[in-house]
C-alpha cells in the first residue's frame, strides 16, 4: 500500500465514519486516485494525509488546535495545484 | 580516494529526501511556524505538526507530547532540571543514573546534587549494560527520576529499558531516557508507556544538526509536571520558548518517518556491513568492548592491544576517519568513563577506537586499514 492507496483510505474512512463532508472528500479522492499527476509531490501528500485522518470540524475551537479543519485541508489542495 | 566516514554515532550524512525537505523550507517556504495569519506561515506551522507526528509514531506518543528541542542535550536538561522544581516542591529529591551517560546527562545531574538532590549512579558490567537488580537496590520511595540511557554512544549497547521499566511498575518515579543512538534504529523498546521521558537527535537518523525532541508522555492524561528552563514565548506548550526552526524540524520529521519504515532493512545492511568490517580486522586480533549480542549492529568498539588510539585516528585519516573512547581536554587524554566503568584496564581502553557505519557507507579499504595499523603496532612493540 503506497501513499496514495493510504489516503483513499483516510479518505474514504472518515466520510463514512468521521466528519469529513463530501464536498471536501472529492477533491481529495481526485488527488489520491491520480498517483501519475502528483507523484514527485510526496511531501504534500503526506501533509494532506495527516490532514484527512486528523480532521475535525472543530478544529479551530478552543485555545489550542490540535486537529486540522476544510481549510487545512483546502490550503494544500492548492498548494498542490500550485506546484 | 577519500576517507569513508566511520564516525556515524558522533554524526551520519543527512540522508537526500531530508536534504530536499530541509531546502524547501529554507529557500522557499520559509514563513514562520508562529505566525499562522498567511499562507507562509500556516504552511511552517503545518510542517511542524507534521514531523511532531512523524516522531510522535516511531515511539508510540501522541503528537502533543513532542516538545522540540535544539538537540538532545537540550531535551535531557529539560527532562532533568525540568523536574527540578517539582522534586523540591515535593520533598522527592532522589534521582537515578547510570555510570555510562553522555555529559549531557552526567552534566545535568551533578547540577540537580547542586540543589540538594541525591543521585545514585548505577554500575554496569564488563558486557556494559546495567544490571536491574542494582537499580532495584537503590529505588526509594522519594525517588523523582530514573534516567537510563537507550544505547550507550562509546559501545553501542542497548540497556535493558523493557526490564528497567518492568521494575519501576507500581513506582511513582518518572523514566527517562537519552535516545539519541537509539531512536530510530531500535524502535520497540521506546514504544513501552512506562518510558514517558525521551530525548531523541535528528542528526543520529540522517537529519541536520540542531534539532531534536523531548517525548514528554502523558500521565493519566495530565503532563508531567516540567517547568521550562528558558523564557520569553509560549512555543511547545510553553516548555521551550523561541522561534521553531521549521526547516531542521521539517527535515528531523521526515528522517523519523524514514527510520520507522526502514530501519530493518538499515540494520541489516548494518549487520553485513559489521561483519564485513570483523573480518577484515581479525588479523590484528581485536577484542571487543561490550557484549556484541546486545549492540546495535551499526558500532563497534575495538581494543587494538599494542595500537595508541590516538596514533591509529590519525594515522589513518586518510584511508577511514574514526574516532576513540577517549575525549581530549586542555591537550591530556582523558581516559573513556564508559570503558572504566565497564572494568576496562586502562591501557586497553587507550586502545580502544570506536566504528560507526550506516545504511550510507561505502566499504573502505580494509587490506589498507590493517596494514597501517601492524605497521604502528610493530613500532610500539619494538620501539621503534
Amino acid at each position: 500500500m503506497d501513499i496514495f492507496d493510504e489516503l483513499e483510505e483516510a479518505t474514504n474512512y472518515q466520510l463514512a465514519h468521521g466528519d469529513l463532508p463530501v464536498w471536501l472528500a472529492e477533491p481529495v479522492l481526485e488527488v489520491a486516485r491520480n498517483r501519475d499527476k502528483y507523484r514527485d509531490k510526496e511531501y504534500l501528500i503526506e501533509l494532506l494525509l495527516m490532514q484527512v485522518r486528523e480532521y475535525d470540524t472543530y478544529a479551530e475551537a478552543g485555545c489550542c488546535k490540535w486537529a486540522f479543519d476544510w481549510e487545512d485541508i483546502k490550503r494544500s489542495l492548492k498548494k498542490l495545484l500550485e506546484e | 580516494m577519500s576517507a569513508v566516514y566511520l564516525d556515524c554515532n558522533a554524526t551520519t550524512p543527512l540522508e537526500p529526501s531530508v536534504a530536499e525537505v530541509v531546502r524547501r523550507f529554507m529557500e522557499k517556504d520559509y514563513g514562520n511556524p508562529a505566525s499562522p495569519v498567511h499562507d507562509f506561515g500556516t504552511f511552517a506551522r503545518m510542517a511542524v505538526e507534521k514531523a511532531r507526528g512523524e516522531v510522535a509514531e516511531v515511539v508510540g506518543a501522541r503528537r502533543d507530547e513532542v516538545i522540540f528541542t535544539s538537540g538532545a542535550t537540550e531535551a535531557n536538561n529539560l527532562a532533568i532540571l525540568g523536574l527540578a522544581a517539582h522534586g523540591l516542591a515535593t520533598g522527592r529529591r532522589h534521582v537515578i543514573g547510570t555510570k555510562i551517560e553522555h555529559k549531557a546527562v552526567l552534566e545535568p545531574l551533578e547540577a540537580l546534587t547542586a540543589l540538594g538532590f541525591e543521585v545514585d549512579l548505577l554500575p554496569v558490567g564488563s558486557d556494559g549494560r546495567v544490571c536491574v537488580e542494582e537499580l532495584q537496590a537503590v529505588l526509594r520511595p522519594d525517588t523523582l527520576l530514573v534516567t537510563i540511557m537507550h544505547v550507550n554512544n562509546e559501545t553501542g549497547v542497548i540497556q535493558p529499558l523493557a526490564e528497567i521499566a518492568a521494575a519501576l511498575e507500581g513506582h511513582p518515579a518518572i523514566l527517562h531516557t537519552d535516545a539519541a543512538q537509539g531512536f530510530g534504529k531500535d524502535i520497540f523498546p521506546l514504544q513501552s508507556p512506562r518510558i514517558e521521558l525521551i530525548s531523541i537527535s535528528a542528526h543520529k537518523i540522517y537529519g541536520p544538526k540542531g534539532v531534536g525532541a523531548l517525548v514528554a508522555r502523558k500521565r493519566s492524561g495530565s503532563p508531567l509536571p516540567l517547568r521550562p528552563l528558558m523564557f520569553g514565548g509560549g512555543q511547545e506548550q510553553g516548555l521551550r520558548p523561541g522561534t521553531l526552526p521549521a526547516p531542521l524540524i521539517a527535515g528531523l520529521g521526515t528522517a523519523a518517518r524514514l527510520a520507522g519504515r526502514n530501519h530493518l532493512e538499515r540494520n541489516e545492511m548494518n549487520r553485513q556491513f559489521r561483519a564485513r568490517a570483523l573480518a577484515a580486522l581479525a588479523p590484528l586480533k581485536p577484542t571487543v568492548n561490550g557484549d556484541p549480542a546486545y549492540a546495535l549492529p551499526h558500532a563497534v568498539n575495538l581494543a587494538l592491544h599494542g595500537i595508541p588510539a590516538a596514533r591509529a585516528i590519525d594515522a589513518l585519516k586518510d584511508l577511514v576517519a574514526v574516532s576513540s573512547s577517549s575525549a581530549c581536554t586542555a591537550g591530556s587524554t582523558e581516559t573513556s568513563h564508559v570503558l572504566a566503568a565497564m572494568g576496562v584496564p586502562r591501557c586497553t581502553a587507550d586502545c580502544s577506537i570506536r566504528l560507526a557505519w550506516s545504511h550510507l557507507t561505502p566499504e573502505p579499504d580494509w587490506a589498507g586499514v590493517v596494514a597501517l595499523l601492524q605497521s604502528i603496532r610493530t613500532e610500539f612493540t619494538h620501539g621503534g
